[in-house]
């Protein structure tokens, strides 16, 4: 073999076989995007459960010449298309964690607080001024659906609905949803302050009545009866939800609960980050879209809050015994993390005052709000 | 110091969102959100008799929809095809409205300047959906008024009627020659439904939950009286028992234990008294004269024991009737 040859054999695989010579600048800046939500999620721990494998599907897909998302010669499924086709594409994987976050919840204090239901309505109003404004946008129907649900902050109803209306946007309503649910303590207190009084947020609300187990039992049954008689788009998110929390509250399947709450839950998290990282490749994220989305994610985080406030506001109007309207804010779901935020401005106004439990009851209204509000999107391009 | 500093950030913080708005304003302007139409519906036709059905998924829908052209007078209906919105976009209409994108109808048969009446069937249009004619031999090539009728027809399909005559407005290829080209499109009002919808929506969210918490309210009230009605069976049943299993009284212990029963040993009432000591002793600890410091997962943990334990003792059975 003369030296020649071996030069040509050289050039050949550095610019066929090896990724250098193929790496674009929009590649580049996407691996500093993946970086950027690395460094939030390990250092400073924002949601890192799903931002670490968001983060590094962003990471992996924006190499050149992977492979990762796309489909062989023969038309094969590469690996991380496979985890989305199967997990995202056919709708499976949020519905799995729906059936973790239902085996993981106590409705106890929704169930003690009924009245809470209507601030996870109020909180929704933000999804559906969303809604609107994105459409001045040229946004479509669909996509500004897909957008809208973001308020909601609730991060598998937010995947599953985008999934299904608008796949192209995943990524960026995926990262949307998940980085604001976890500045929720940033987002949340300014908001809650500027609506509320010094005198309100001191308002000490009565002890929940115990729930019997019993009760519990049956919530998850009267509620799917409800809830997907009246909406049944929602059915798979709510019927798995339900599934989840029947499994926890009946006491008799205790592994099963068990496994869906950490294993399951835990493996299904892997595949849905990483295949959503994975849609955020350089050529279809790097677009003016995505700016668009982050922009108004944060409006309807900020007016969901300004509608769970605002209706406990109403509801004072008309209720005995008044609520503390910070636990309004925790309408938006985003479990629990934001009942910890309304509990914290409760403590912050009266040290003495304990809001946690009571905010958890419009919290739990907020997911089942957020997925009704899903419903309704999803029934409405039917 | 800090409300200069803060009234400079607030001055930064106006100017970016002023920016921001600005430039998300000019990019809408130019354009520059739209990624091509990614709704473009497709139909596929199929010929039964006299009549074409096209199917197709319309713009703000998931599910495919079909449309049925017939000629019911003055003509045979010769073939129906999409037509690419791009070529018959103007600016007096908006593509958003045109969810079914626009057709081209083909007529043979009609008496020269005669008229045809075509019928478009589909249970996708409702009460507001009207047939808009394109010709662009016009200097106003879109005509809104060429519908004769929207009429509701069994299992809610509505059909527009179009009367259009040979040569005439209506008809594309402008001459009177015993066929005709009719082009448009159902239009609907994008905003219209958007607000609509939007508002019907949003409500209904209230009342899907609000049914819910009256579900849950009276489920509650029931558990609850279940839950009295149980406790006063298990009260009166102890009270019925109480004087058969009633133990002959026993005298009180005295200062030097001499009236105390010989059963209990020692050991026992050191302990008890032990017990009562140290519970009395921690009922009445001194605070911690470090400041509360709320912020930190131990004493939020510890509280939050503490709230829990308080929880057991006020929501005992028949905490309602103390009120």
């Amino acid at each position: 073999m003369s030296w020649e040859q071996v030069m040509e054999l050289i050039v050949s695989i550095l610019t066929t076989q090896s990724g250098l010579p193929n790496l674009m600048f929009k590649q580049v800046i996407m691996i500093g995007v993946a970086f950027f939500f690395l460094y939030l999620a390990v250092a400073k721990r924002y949601e890192p459960l799903l931002l670490v494998p968001i983060g590094f599907g962003i990471f992996l897909v924006n190499f050149p010449l992977v492979p990762l998302m796309g489909f062989s010669e023969h038309g094969t499924p590469e690996l991380i298309r496979v985890f989305y086709k199967y997990g995202v594409e056919w709708e499976v994987i949020p519905c799995v964690i729906f059936l973790g976050l239902g085996a993981m919840t106590d409705f106890g204090p929704l169930i003690a607080n009924p009245k809470t239901l209507i601030i996870g309505a109020g909180a929704q109003l933000g999804v559906f001024i969303t809604y609107i404004g994105v459409l001045f946008f040229g946004f479509t129907l669909k996509e500004a659906a897909s957008v809208g649900i973001i308020g909601g902050a609730d991060g598998p109803t937010t995947i599953y609905l985008t999934a299904k209306l608008a796949p192209h946007l995943l990524g960026a309503n995926a990262l949307a949803a998940y980085s604001y649910m976890a500045m929720v303590p940033l987002i949340q207190p300014p908001i809650m302050r500027l609506m509320t009084t010094p005198a309100q947020r001191r308002i000490r609300m009565r002890q929940l009545r115990v729930v019997s187990a019993r009760e519990k039992i049956l919530f998850p049954l009267v509620g799917s009866i409800l809830i997907i008689l009246m909406v049944p788009a929602v059915a798979p998110l709510m019927g798995m939800f339900m599934f989840g929390n029947f499994m926890r509250e009946c006491g008799a399947v205790k592994r099963l609960s068990d496994t869906s709450q950490n294993a399951l839950m835990n493996i299904v998290t892997i595949f849905l980050g990483l295949s959503v990282g994975a849609t955020m490749a350089a050529e279809k994220f790097l677009t003016l879209k995505p700016l668009l989305i982050f922009s108004f994610g944060l409006l309807d985080f900020v007016v969901c809050t300004f509608g769970g406030i605002l209706t406990v506001h109403i509801m004072n109007l008309f209720v005995k015994e008044k609520m503390n309207p910070l636990i309004g804010s925790a309408g938006v779901s985003a479990v629990p993390m934001s009942a910890r935020v309304s509990h914290a401005e409760g403590l912050k106004a009266d040290p003495d005052n304990w809001l946690i439990m009571h905010a958890m009851g419009p919290n739990l209204a907020g997911v089942i709000g957020s997925a009704a509000a899903a419903g309704m999107f999803i029934a409405m391009f039917q | 110091m800090r409300t200069v500093r803060k009234k400079s950030k607030l001055r930064l913080s106006l100017v970016v969102v002023t920016m921001l708005l600005g430039w998300c304003v000019s990019s809408h302007a130019t354009g520059l959100f739209s990624a091509g139409d990614v709704e473009k519906p497709n139909p596929e036709f199929t010929r039964s008799g006299n009549r074409i059905v096209a199917k197709f998924i319309p713009r703000a829908k998931s599910t495919s929809v079909t449309v049925e052209f017939q000629v019911t007078e003055g003509g045979t209906l010769a073939g129906v095809k999409g037509v690419d919105f791009a070529t018959v976009d103007r600016p007096e209409v908006d593509i958003k409205n045109f969810k079914s994108a626009a057709f081209e109808i083909g007529i043979r048969d009609v008496i020269p300047g005669g008229t045809a009446m075509v019928a478009i069937r589909s249970d996708f249009f409702s009460l507001s959906t009207a047939f808009y004619v394109f010709n662009p031999k016009r200097t106003e090539p879109w005509i809104r008024d060429a519908q004769k009728e929207n009429r509701v027809l069994e299992q809610r399909v509505r059909e527009l009627v179009v009367q259009v005559r040979d040569g005439g407005d209506l008809d594309s290829d402008g001459a009177a020659d015993g066929q005709i080209r009719l082009v448009g499109g159902p239009r609907d009002s994008f905003w219209g439904y958007a607000l609509g919808t939007l508002f019907i929506r949003f409500f209904g969210i209230f009342f899907v939950l609000s049914l819910l918490m009256i579900g849950m309210l009276a489920s509650g009230w029931i558990f609850t009286l279940l839950d009295r009605i149980r406790g006063g069976r298990v009260a009166a049943g102890v009270e019925k028992k109480a004087p058969a299993a009633a133990a002959p009284p026993v005298a009180p212990a005295s200062a030097g234990g001499l009236g105390r029963p010989a059963a209990v040993p020692d050991t026992v009432v050191a302990a008890i008294g032990a017990a009562l000591y140290l519970r009395d002793t921690a009922s009445r600890m001194a605070p911690s004269p470090a400041p509360p410091d709320i912020g930190t997962a131990w004493t939020l943990q510890g509280r939050q024991r503490i709230m829990q334990d308080r929880l057991a003792v006020f929501c005992q059975g028949g905490r309602k009737k103390e009120k």
